[in-house]
């Protein structure tokens, strides 16, 4: 489903164009860089004494130590800003506000707040605080910045919280954002880049929070659009026509979301930078070989009217999960330890054969499979699936 | 063949041994050979044999004699005549050797001087060498159909020059004697050690998987052996053998298994078949080996000049023929067919007498000197209440509980009125459980078959264990886990390690069973008994091992337990069965459901994080018939309850506690033999005192209290009372709103996703809850079946330790380690008189229990028990109605039971005569602090921790918290901002748990945690502070600790700090406690074994053998806290001996002492004076000598820097301060 997109040349010619834009790119953002930087650095000296106090005594000393082999990247061209910009605001009202995920230096940020756009700045690193809130001071209101890492937001050990990690509930009361009902819409769309590390782990944590309803989408039908690895999209997408890549992301994704590919871009557009606010030299040649993709993911406005609801997701998740543990077996060998009922009464419902391969079906057999057995009217027992075999991750 | 081909063949080899003898073997030999028609059955017809050897015959005599002659014309260099070779070879291929042999001996060798033969004969083993491998591969291809029929015998050998030598032999079978080619064979030298050495030390890395694949394959042989399947075993060996790369995992032990039970058998070629494949692998013979081959001669009557050569092969060998009968293990009919065919050869040869009995073996660890004194003080060992008879009698009842390795025991669930639905469900279940007995049946019946085709394929496979029970045992086995098996399911690995080690455990007591040594250990055992019945005398007062030692009984041979690959291989493939095997009726799951079979089990998979877990979990349905059904009963491994009978007294790390299940002394994980190898290796004396100490606590007779067992089964059945420990029963638990299992919940249209979410929470919840009262209760429900069980009945509790020498017993449902529950239930089933001050210990003993009143004297503690006199009546009369106060107490159910004990007492004519059964805890304050106090001999700190005389309990937490504030005070002063804001916050409360738990290695960061916890409960404390001021307090908790026992600290860090060194020379850390038991820590790097096919492959992962390298982190964290358990343990073994010999009843829970009231006084006294006996020894410069040796006195690794700085570190021990031990013995509150 590669779409192109109103405004934008379309995807081949956006290939061909980005080779030569980002020789522009990579020469302007050099020039910016050097500002960027000064102000950094200004801004560093500025808080440099109080940064100290905060680090010693803010987090506990192993939190520190955990974030510094994180690396973020930041969008730092005003150009690439720029395009993301048309891409946001092209369709749909300016007057929802967008979310902007760890937006670091601000480039978007201001391009955003440039197009009369209301955003709020979640930033998950203190030192790039008190610049971002520097970008809203004459705007009146348009530009609300808070310390907050939005995917760590709602940890599932339900300890105490602290900032960056918050509730939901913590973050949007405090904004003022009221929850809008499932079939109404969202009341933000979320723009961001997904951590490079912990990419799969975040997806997980996504499609549980849309599959349970919870989190942000308590809030409504939220539109995430996403910097992901290609690689990584392209699994999002995959399907039994691309059965190497072909995972149990594609389905719960396919199966939840309407998916849009909005752009993509090599990976030395964006600067890396460590805890600190340091520039990251580009050293790994496997990432900076790697494109990102833009990725618009809307939740279905029907998810939920069938028989998959957020009361047994969990079901679901569990079945698609073993199923592509062993993604070569026979269909018929995994639904004997997912369900008593009888398999191949099962499989004659779908339509399937009886020879039918995990990596054979497409996220709708398995939507359909899932239904099948949840609407199954013989057996009492319709799941061997407990609850307590399963303590999920995140 | 013909006597002269023979003869020259023996001459041409140039070995001609036994000149004189060899016309008369022959003859013997052909009647042999006659009478046990065991001849080879030859693929190939004999005349085409002879053709084939022939043509061999001239072919290779006419190119020889070319070759000889060109060789003494010209001296040809070495590679020309190899090149000959080569080209001779593929014509010669077809050519049978012995033809060769004959060329070269009419031909060649005779004629020629000695250096060219010998380059002749070089030439012709090589090209020998050549031919054999072409030979080999023609016959593995003839034979290759025949191989899947029938069981291998004769060996293939990768030694060209053995193989020659035995197909020789093996086509001049008729003549040739078997045991000629044995003595011959013998002097082989073995060939290829060197070579092997390199190739092991090459391939390090795999040393762990290629020794884990041994154990399996030794373990396998020993099993073949036992089940009668000697032939199988024989293949398999073969199998191995002829291929190189299996033939790594064949060990010398494994050869001479194989060849005791030929020997056994009396089968002397099949043993001469071995014995090739032995020289053929470069092993040298041992003394196990020569004992196989001369009890086999013996058994066949040989004649002596056989045994005689063999006899002096191995002198030549360095191998005494004494040691054949004092160091290799022999069974009684084994070794006198040893001694019969010794005797052949020197009449005059007579056995080394018996080893004398290890009597005279006396501990002389200088801190058990008095323990083990004959002269001295007073001796007076306790003896139990019960008569001979009695006992006798309990004997036989925990025998016959033993050999049926299981115990049915009736549940204390509420009875039901049986009605026509239970009857129903019990007729249902009874039903199919007859199918399933036939349908396991047979299932196991295909299993073996199919197993022991994989053995016949030449792969050790399970066929042997499956053959050690019997069918019906192995059904009854696996209903009995059926039944077991939890609602959730259960891991598989987990379940598959438990029916391993169940098969294990009975097959152990069969074998017991089958050899006869059940009858030798009732006579022992009655005998045995004299020593503790009270109605006997016995000459002399000596310990229960002593004496034991003195009956002889003969030492039983230990047995290997299998390696955990075995076990879990062989659980899996069980649980495999059972899940193919039970079904059930489809119409129980589902009225209207299909009508077939449906299985009964399913196995699911289970998330924990990115692992995936394979469960075995029971359809509902069956677990909703099991419930309807309410079977009230339970079953349990005969190990998991307490003993009817005085446990087996402790004699060796192996044997004890358990009349016939075996019992490790000391526990370790499933696999690990680190533990045990240690321990076997130590001077038995060196244990005397661990060994005893255990069966003292063994000994202990208890009995269950039964009115307050009335009380809480009438709770337990009623609604429960989780405040008091007694959990709710399953009616009480919260009721999920709607079930996942009714069809409609959750789907409801009219429900907003987001409701349903919420929906799924709060079942979610409620599921948890309902499912941690189950298991709670469930728990519950064994101990207190099991008390109700053994009411009205004498028990004891047989104990084992830990790798450190902390004690525990071995049940685990039910004993005095449990919760204040568990402890009430029990008693001494002995009784004593409470004499002049048992009743004021009793009050004490009740106050304690209460909580209130830590900080008061001894004194106190009594008035105060004397002014609530009128409560602890009222809780003893009217527990449940009247005025509860025992229930507001820190440990409820022991309050109460001691408030029925004083209520008995004070109501008794004579309160001074009343026979108390109630056991009184002295408990240590702050155990291991007071130890390293004592270490570091800190007066400061020993003050804290009331080594010190003193009027009132000193509380050392007190004591830290006030050194912080005097810290805290100080940097107000100085204007900290977060000193100011802590002020008033610093109690007791905020610093005790990081105190406590600074002795057992809490770190900085830990602490900071605890302390963060404590300060955030305080609602006043600005919480904006918390990590600046938790932070600050453990900076300052550390700091006081410094301050006060400044040698403990400082003992800390050197502990650590060697550990970390001797982790990082690659060993892990060992020591020896005080009282003799080696240590060492089990922590070690992970490795991962996998156990493949079948419904799911495992991965489990061991940690514990010494070959695997140390987790430097763990030995280095756990040493210190290690050290001091092992020390409190010793203190505690020390003062369980004294007080035997004084006559004491006593047991521990590691630092809180039991005894009876009477006692409390003698016991406190013997407390204190061997806590300053063990802390007067140079505890920690024994230990640096002890490391040092250890570690650093390896030559050959002591130029390592790791080695050198440890010898730095372990030379440096840490000074210690002034404090003066002695003092301990006056100190009231140390114990208390």
């Amino acid at each position: 489903m590669w779409v192109p997109v109103a405004g934008l040349p379309s995807l081949l010619a956006l290939s061909a164009l980005t080779r030569g834009g980002r020789f522009c790119i990579l020469r302007f953002g050099a020039a910016r860089r050097k500002d960027v930087l000064a102000g950094n650095r200004r801004g560093l000296s500025d808080i440099h004494p109080q940064l100290l106090s905060n680090v010693g005594f803010g987090k506990s000393s192993s939190r520190v130590y955990r974030c510094r082999s994180e690396i973020k990247r930041y969008i730092t061209s005003p150009r690439l800003a720029e395009t993301l910009v048309q891409i946001l605001q092209g369709k749909g009202d300016a007057s929802q506000p967008i979310l902007e995920c760890n937006p670091g230096p601000g480039i978007l940020t201001q391009a955003l707040l440039g197009s009369g756009a209301k955003v709020i700045a979640l930033e998950s690193d203190k030192t790039f605080i008190p610049q971002l809130e520097s970008l809203g001071k004459n705007l009146g209101g348009k530009l609300e910045v808070v310390y907050c890492d939005f995917f760590k937001l709602d940890p599932r050990s339900r300890g105490i919280v602290t900032p960056p990690v918050m509730t939901s509930e913590m973050l949007f009361q405090n904004l003022g954002i009221e929850a809008l009902s499932w079939s109404k819409g969202s009341p933000f769309k979320v723009i961001g880049i997904l951590p490079t590390k912990s990419e799969r782990n975040t997806l997980w944590k996504i499609f549980h929070d849309l599959y349970s309803c919870t989190s942000i989408y308590k809030y409504g039908r939220i539109e995430l659009n996403l910097f992901i690895t290609e690689k990584e999209c392209q699994k999002l997408l995959a399907n039994p026509r691309t059965p190497n890549l072909y995972q149990a992301l594609s389905v719960l994704c396919q199966i939840a979301c309407g998916i849009k590919v909005l752009n993509k871009l090599p990976w030395s557009s964006f600067e890396t930078y460590t805890t600190n606010g340091q520039l990251e030299k580009q050293k790994h040649r496997e990432l900076v070989e790697q494109n990102m993709c833009l990725i618009q993911l809307t939740p279905h406005r029907d998810l939920f009217t069938g028989n998959l609801t957020p009361f047994n997701y969990d079901v679901f998740f569990h079945m698609l999960r073993q199923c592509f543990m062993k993604r070569n077996a026979k269909l018929v060998d995994h639904l004997h330890s997912l369900s008593p009922i009888d398999a191949l009464h099962i499989l004659k419902q779908i339509k399937k054969n009886k020879n039918v391969k995990v990596i054979d079906m497409y996220p709708q057999d398995f939507h359909r499979l899932f239904e099948t057995i949840e609407c199954s009217k013989e057996d009492t027992c319709k799941w061997l699936y407990d609850d307590f075999m399963e303590d999920v991750i995140l | 063949m013909s006597a002269l081909g023979w003869g020259r063949r023996a001459a041409g080899l140039g070995r001609a041994l036994w000149p004189a003898g060899r016309p008369r073997l022959l003859a013997e030999e052909e009647a042999f050979g006659g009478v046990r028609g065991h001849r080879r059955s030859s693929s190939a017809s004999p005349c085409e044999q002879d053709r084939r050897k022939d043509w061999g015959h001239a072919e290779l005599l006419e190119v020889l004699q070319a070759r000889v002659r060109q060789l003494q014309a010209e001296g040809v260099s070495e590679v020309t005549v190899k090149r000959v070779d080569v080209a001779l070879a593929p014509e010669a291929s077809s050519a049978q050797s012995p033809g060769k042999a004959r060329a070269r001996a009419e031909g060649a060798a005779p004629k020629l001087s000695g250096r060219w033969a010998q380059k002749l004969d070089k030439e012709q083993r090589l090209m020998q060498k050549r031919k054999q491998r072409l030979e080999g591969r023609l016959q593995k291809r003839e034979r290759t159909l025949a191989w899947q029929r029938q069981l291998r015998v004769e060996p293939r050998l990768l030694s060209g020059r053995l193989a020659n030598q035995l197909q020789r032999w093996e086509q001049g079978a008729a003549r040739s004697p078997w045991e000629e080619q044995l003595a011959q064979l013998l002097q082989e030298a073995p060939q290829r050690l060197s070579g092997d050495a390199a190739k092991a030390s090459a391939v390090r890395g795999s040393d762990v998987r290629l020794e884990g694949q041994r154990q399996r394959l030794l373990s396998f042989f020993e099993c073949c052996l036992l089940t009668g399947h000697l032939p199988l075993a024989h293949h398999v060996l073969v199998t191995h053998h002829s291929r190189s790369r299996q033939q790594r995992l064949l060990t010398l032990a494994m050869y001479n298994m194989v060849m005791r039970g030929w020997a056994r058998e009396g089968s002397f070629k099949e043993l001469v078949y071995v014995f090739f494949m032995v020289k053929d692998a470069g092993l040298a013979p041992d003394l196990l080996s020569y004992a196989a081959a001369l009890q086999c001669m013996g058994r066949l009557d040989q004649d002596a000049s056989t045994i005689r050569r063999c006899l002096k092969q191995m002198a030549q060998d360095g191998l005494q023929l004494q040691g054949l009968f004092t160091a290799v293990p022999l069974g009684e009919g084994e070794r006198a067919e040893l001694l019969r065919a010794v005797r052949k050869a020197e009449p005059t040869f007579r056995p080394p007498p018996p080893p004398p009995p290890p009597a005279p073996q006396l501990n002389t660890s200088p801190l058990l000197r008095e323990v083990y004194a004959k002269q001295g003080c007073p001796v007076s060992y306790p003896r139990l209440h019960l008569p001979l008879k009695k006992l006798q009698d309990l004997f036989q009842q925990q025998l016959r509980v033993e050999l049926a390795t299981t115990v049915t025991v009736q549940s204390v669930e509420k009875a039901q009125p049986p009605t026509e639905e239970v009857l129903h469900a019990r007729k249902t279940l009874a039903d199919l459980r007859a199918t399933w007995e036939t349908a396991l049946y047979q299932e196991l019946q295909e299993t073996k078959a199919s197993e022991a085709r994989a053995a016949r394929e030449g792969r050790p496979s399970l066929f042997p264990y499956l053959c050690l029970l019997s069918e019906r045992e192995f059904v009854g086995l696996l209903l009995q886990t059926l039944q077991a098996l939890p609602a959730q399911g259960e891991s598989l690995l987990f379940l598959a390690h438990e029916l391993g080690l169940r098969v294990f455990n009975r097959h152990i007591v069969q074998r017991k069973q089958l050899s006869k040594q059940v009858q030798v250990l009732e006579q022992h055992y009655i005998k045995y008994l004299h020593l503790l019945a009270s109605d006997t005398q016995v000459a002399e007062r000596c310990l229960p091992r002593q004496w034991w030692e003195a009956l002889g009984m003969p030492e039983a041979p230990h047995e290997q337990p299998w390696p955990v690959s075995v076990l879990v291989q062989l659980g899996k493939q069980l649980a495999e069965v059972l899940v193919q095997a039970v079904q059930m009726p489809g119409s129980l799951a589902a009225p209207r459901g299909p009508g077939s079979l449906i299985p009964v089990l399913y196995h699911v998979y289970s998330f924990r994080s990115f692992r995936q877990i394979g469960i075995l979990k029971p359809h509902p349905a069956f677990t909703q018939l099991l419930e309807a059904a309410a079977e009230r009963t339970l079953t349990f491994e005969s190990t998991e309850v307490p003993m009817l009978c005085p446990p087996l007294p402790w004699t060796s790390p192996h044997s004890g506690a358990f009349l016939l299940s075996p019992t490790k002394m000391m526990r370790s994980v499933e696999g690990t033999q680190q533990h045990q190898l240690l321990l076997e290796r130590c001077p038995p004396a060196q244990l005397h005192g661990a060994l005893d100490a255990l069966t003292q606590l063994g000994n202990c007779a208890w009995r269950v209290n039964g009115r307050v067992l009335d009380l809480v089964l009438e709770l337990f059945t009623d609604k429960g009372c989780p405040r008091l420990g007694v959990p709710a029963p399953p009616s009480e638990a919260p009721r999920p709103p709607q079930g996942r299992q009714t069809p409609k919940s959750g789907l409801l249209p009219d429900l907003s996703p987001a409701d349903k979410a919420e929906m799924r929470r709060e079942l979610a919840r409620r599921l948890k809850v309902a499912r941690e009262m189950q298991s709670l209760r469930a728990d519950a429900l064994c101990r207190l079946s099991l008390a109700q069980h053994l009411r009205h009945r004498v028990f004891w509790l047989p104990h084992n330790m830990d790798f450190r020498g902390r004690t525990y017993p071995c049940p685990p449902h039910f004993n005095h380690l449990g919760s204040d529950l568990a402890r009430a239930l029990l008693e001494f089933a002995q009784g004593r008189p409470l004499g002049p001050h048992g009743l004021d210990w009793l009050k004490i003993h009740l106050v304690n229990l209460t909580g209130l009143k830590k900080r008061e004297s001894l004194q106190a503690r009594r008035d105060f028990a004397d002014q609530l006199m009128e409560d602890i009546l009222d809780s003893a009369d009217q527990p449940m109605t009247g005025r509860r106060w025992w229930m507001e107490a820190d440990e409820p159910w022991q309050a109460l039971a001691c408030c029925m004990e004083i209520a008995r007492a004070t109501r008794a004519p004579d309160p001074a005569a009343y026979i108390s059964h109630f056991p009184v805890h002295q408990d240590g304050s702050c155990n291991g602090l007071q130890h390293y106090a004592a270490l570091g001999r800190d007066s400061v700190g020993a003050a804290s921790v009331n080594l010190l005389p003193s009027d009132l309990p000193q509380d050392v937490y007190s004591g830290v918290a006030a050194q912080v504030e005097v810290f805290r005070r100080q940097d107000a002063e100085q204007g900290v901002r977060v000193a100011q804001v802590l002020e008033g916050f610093i109690s007791r409360k905020v610093v005790k748990q990081t105190v406590m738990t600074v002795v057992y290695g809490v770190t900085r960061y830990g602490g900071r945690l605890q302390i963060e916890k404590r300060l955030r409960e305080l609602h006043d404390f600005p919480q904006e502070f918390l990590w600046e001021a938790s932070h600050y307090l453990v900076r300052q908790v550390f700091n006081s600790l410094q301050e006060m026992f400044s040698g403990t600290r400082s003992i800390q860090r050197w502990l650590t700090e060697s550990a970390r060194l001797i982790s990082h020379t690659g060993s892990a850390v060992e020591w020896v406690t005080p009282l003799g038991i080696p240590v060492i820590q089990p922590y070690h790097r992970d490795s991962k074994v996998m156990i493949k096919g079948g419904i799911q492959s495992l991965t489990f992962s061991s940690s514990g053998d010494t070959s695997q390298k140390p987790n430097t982190l763990k030995q280095k964290n756990g040493f210190p806290p290690n050290f001091i358990h092992s020390l409190d343990s010793s203190h505690m073994m020390l003062t369980a001996l004294h007080c035997y010999r004084k006559g004491l009843t006593f047991v521990s829970v590691h630092d809180c002492f039991w005894t009876h009231a009477a006692d409390v006084a003698v016991m406190n006294q013997v407390c204190r004076e061997q806590f300053v006996r063990l802390h007067s020894q140079p505890i920690l410069h024994d230990l640096s000598r002890f490391l040092v040796k250890r570690f650093c006195s390896d030559s050959r690794v002591s130029k390592s820097v790791w080695v050198s700085r440890l010898l730095d570190t372990l030379l440096s021990v840490p000074k210690t301060g002034a404090f003066d031990l002695e003092q301990v013995k006056r100190s009231t509150y140390f114990f208390s």
